[in-house]
C-alpha cells in the first residue's frame, strides 16, 4: 500500500522557509510604513530607525537563500514542490529589495533639511501611496501564503492606481514653481514616490511568481515593454 | 482493435512458420528531426497465469529517443519493457493482449519469430550478467547465433566502442569478463546487446547495482547511444529518468474488485512536463515523493 507522505522532514523543512518568507513581507510593510511616516513627518530618527532594520530582513534574506538551496542540493524537488522553491528563492530577493527601497526612502529624508518646504499635496499623494504600498504587500503575502493566483492576478489593478499616483506626483512637481528650495524637495519627493512605486512592482513580480507555482507556467502578467509611460 | 496473443516459446513447429525480421530493416536516425514513432504500444495487457500485471497501456516510443518507465514496484512497468521484445513469452502463462507495433509490424503477429525480435530489440537488465566467457566471446556471442561468421573482430571492436568500453579492455579481450568491475560488466552488456545491430535497447534498472562512477557513465553512455538507437529504460531512481529520459511514462498500481494488485499507465508525456508539471495528480504525488 501506498505510505502517506514518505517526506515528512521535507515538507517541513519548505513549510519552515515559506513561514520565514512570508514573515518577511510583514518586516518590508512595516518599513515602508515607517520610512514613509519619517516622510511625512520629516522624522529623520524614525528614518534612522528604518534604515538599522535593513539588516533584519537581509539576514532573513541569507537565511532563506541557503536554505532553498540546501533542499535543492540534498532533496532534489520536482514538480509543484520545485517551482514553489523557485517561486521562494525568487520571492526572497523580491522582498528583501523592497527592503532596500524601503531604505532609500528613509535615506533621504534627512537630505530635505530640518524644516522643508513642503506641498500639501505631494505630501497627501505620498501619504496614498503608502496605504497603496501596505495593501500590495499584504495581498502579494496573501497571495502566497494561500497560492492564489486570482488575488495574485489582481496585483495588476492595485498597481495600476500606485502608478497613477506616482504620476501624480511627477505632475505637482513640475506645477511646483520656481523657488528652487521647493523644487529641490519636490525631486526628492519624485524620488520617494518612484521608490514606493518599485515597492508596488515588486509586488506585482512576486504575483507573477504565485502565478507559476499554481499554474505551472510562468508568465508576466504585463508587457513591460509595452506603452510609453516613462515613469512606470 | 486489441486482440489476445498467448505468449509462447519457441517450438520447431511454429519456428518453420516464422517470418524472418530482417525484412525489417534496422533503421539508425542519427540526425533526423522530428522524432517519430518507431515503436506503439496500443491497449496491452499482460497478465501472468490469468492475474493482470498491467492493463490497458497505449503509448508511443519515439525513434532515437530515450524513454523513461517509471512508478513503484509492482506497477508493471518492468513487464511491460519485457513485452516490448516479447522476454514475457519465456515466462509460462504469461498472456499478452493488445498490440505492440514495430515499424507498423505486430510485433506478436503469428509470423514473427521472437528471435529476430530480440535481435531488433536488445535488452540490458538490472545485474550486470556476462557470460562467463572471454570478453571478446561475450560480445560475439549474440551475432555468432545469428550465423555472423565474417568481421566478429570489427563488430567486437566496434560494439565496445560504442559502449566506451573499447579502451579499457582492448587489450585483454580473452580474459574472463567475470574479472570485470560491476560497471564494466554492464557496459560489456550493453556491448554485447548493440553487437547484433538493433535498432531498439531496453534497460531495466541498468544502474541499480553500479556505484555512483558507473551509474554516471552508464547515463553518459546513454545519452551517446540515443543517437544511433532507440532506448527503454525502467528506473526506480527518479533523478535518473529526469537526468536520461526525454520521455517519461508513469506507472501506478491499482486494486481490483478482487483485492488485487495491477498496473496501469497514468501519464505519459515529456520528461521535463513530468518533473516540473504533471498533469495528473497521482503523477505529483509519485514525483515528489508525498506518496510511497
Amino acid at each position: 500500500m501506498a505510505i502517506e507522505k514518505p517526506r515528512m522532514v521535507f515538507q517541513e523543512d519548505l513549510s519552515a522557509i515559506e513561514d520565514i518568507t512570508l514573515s518577511m513581507f510583514d518586516l518590508a510593510a512595516e518599513m515602508a510604513d515607517r520610512a514613509v511616516e519619517a516622510v511625512l513627518n520629516q522624522d529623520i530618527e524614525l528614518a534612522r530607525m528604518v534604515i538599522e532594520s535593513d539588516d533584519k530582513i537581509d539576514g532573513r534574506y541569507l537565511d532563506v537563500s541557503q536554505s532553498l538551496l540546501n533542499l535543492i542540493a540534498l532533496q532534489a524537488p520536482v514538480a509543484s514542490d520545485l517551482r514553489l522553491i523557485a517561486a521562494l528563492l525568487s520571492t526572497n530577493n523580491h522582498v528583501e529589495r523592497m527592503g532596500d527601497l524601503a531604505v532609500n526612502i528613509a535615506k533621504a529624508v534627512p537630505l530635505s533639511g530640518e524644516e522643508p518646504p513642503v506641498d500639501a499635496e505631494i505630501l497627501n499623494i505620498i501619504e496614498r501611496m503608502g496605504l497603496q504600498v501596505r495593501s500590495q504587500i499584504e495581498q502579494a503575502k496573501q497571495a502566497l501564503a494561500n497560492q492564489d493566483a486570482k488575488l495574485a492576478e489582481h496585483l495588476v489593478v492595485e498597481d495600476d492606481i500606485l502608478d497613477a499616483l506616482n504620476k501624480d506626483i511627477f505632475r505637482r512637481a513640475i506645477e511646483i514653481g520656481t523657488d528652487e528650495d521647493r523644487r529641490e524637495w519636490a525631486i526628492l519627493m519624485v524620488l520617494i514616490g518612484r521608490h514606493l512605486e518599485r515597492i508596488g512592482d515588486n509586488c506585482v513580480d512576486i504575483g507573477e511568481q504565485v502565478a507559476f507555482v499554481v499554474t505551472g507556467v510562468f508568465r508576466e502578467f504585463t508587457d513591460a515593454s509595452a506603452g510609453s509611460d516613462a515613469s512606470a | 482493435m486489441a486482440r489476445k496473443v498467448e505468449g509462447t516459446t519457441m517450438t520447431e513447429e511454429n519456428q518453420a512458420q516464422v517470418t524472418p525480421m530482417q525484412q525489417i530493416e534496422p533503421q539508425h536516425h542519427a540526425d533526423k528531426a522530428p522524432r517519430e514513432s518507431l515503436v506503439t504500444v496500443d491497449d496491452v495487457t499482460v497478465k501472468y497465469s490469468g492475474s493482470t500485471a498491467v492493463e490497458g497501456v497505449t503509448f508511443d516510443i519515439a525513434t532515437n529517443e530515450i524513454t523513461a518507465l517509471i512508478g513503484a514496484s509492482g506497477c508493471g512497468k518492468s513487464t511491460l519493457l519485457r513485452c516490448i521484445n516479447r522476454m514475457n513469452d519465456l515466462i509460462p502463462g504469461a498472456e499478452v493482449t493488445g498490440t505492440i507495433n514495430y515499424k507498423g509490424v505486430d510485433l506478436y503477429g503469428e509470423k514473427i519469430d521472437p528471435v529476430q525480435v530480440r535481435k531488433l530489440i536488445g535488452m540490458v537488465f538490472q545485474k550486470p550478467n556476462p557470460f562467463p566467457k572471454s570478453i571478446y566471446d561475450n560480445v560475439a556471442f549474440g551475432p555468432r547465433v545469428l550465423g555472423i561468421k565474417e568481421d566478429l573482430d570489427e563488430i567486437v571492436e566496434k560494439s565496445l566502442r560504442r559502449a566506451s568500453l573499447w579502451d579499457e579492455v582492448k587489450n585483454r579481450l580473452n580474459s574472463s569478463a567475470l574479472g570485470m568491475s560491476g560497471g564494466q560488466q554492464q557496459r560489456l552488456c550493453i556491448a554485447r546487446a548493440i553487437a547484433t545491430s538493433p535498432d531498439v535497447i531496453l534497460m531495466d534498472e541498468p544502474c541499480s547495482a553500479l556505484d555512483p562512477i558507473s551509474t554516471g557513465r552508464i547515463e553518459d553512455l546513454m545519452e551517446e547511444l540515443k543517437t544511433r538507437y532507440t532506448i527503454v529504460i525502467v528506473t526506480h531512481n527518479m533523478q535518473q529518468a529526469a537526468r536520461v529520459s526525454d520521455k517519461t511514462a508513469f506507472f501506478t498500481v491499482n486494486v481490483n474488485e478482487d483485492d488485487k494488485r495491477f498496473g496501469q499507465l497514468v501519464e505519459f508525456d515529456d520528461t521535463e512536463k513530468i518533473f516540473t508539471n504533471p498533469s495528473d495528480q497521482r503523477t505529483e504525488d509519485y514525483v515528489t515523493g508525498k506518496v510511497g
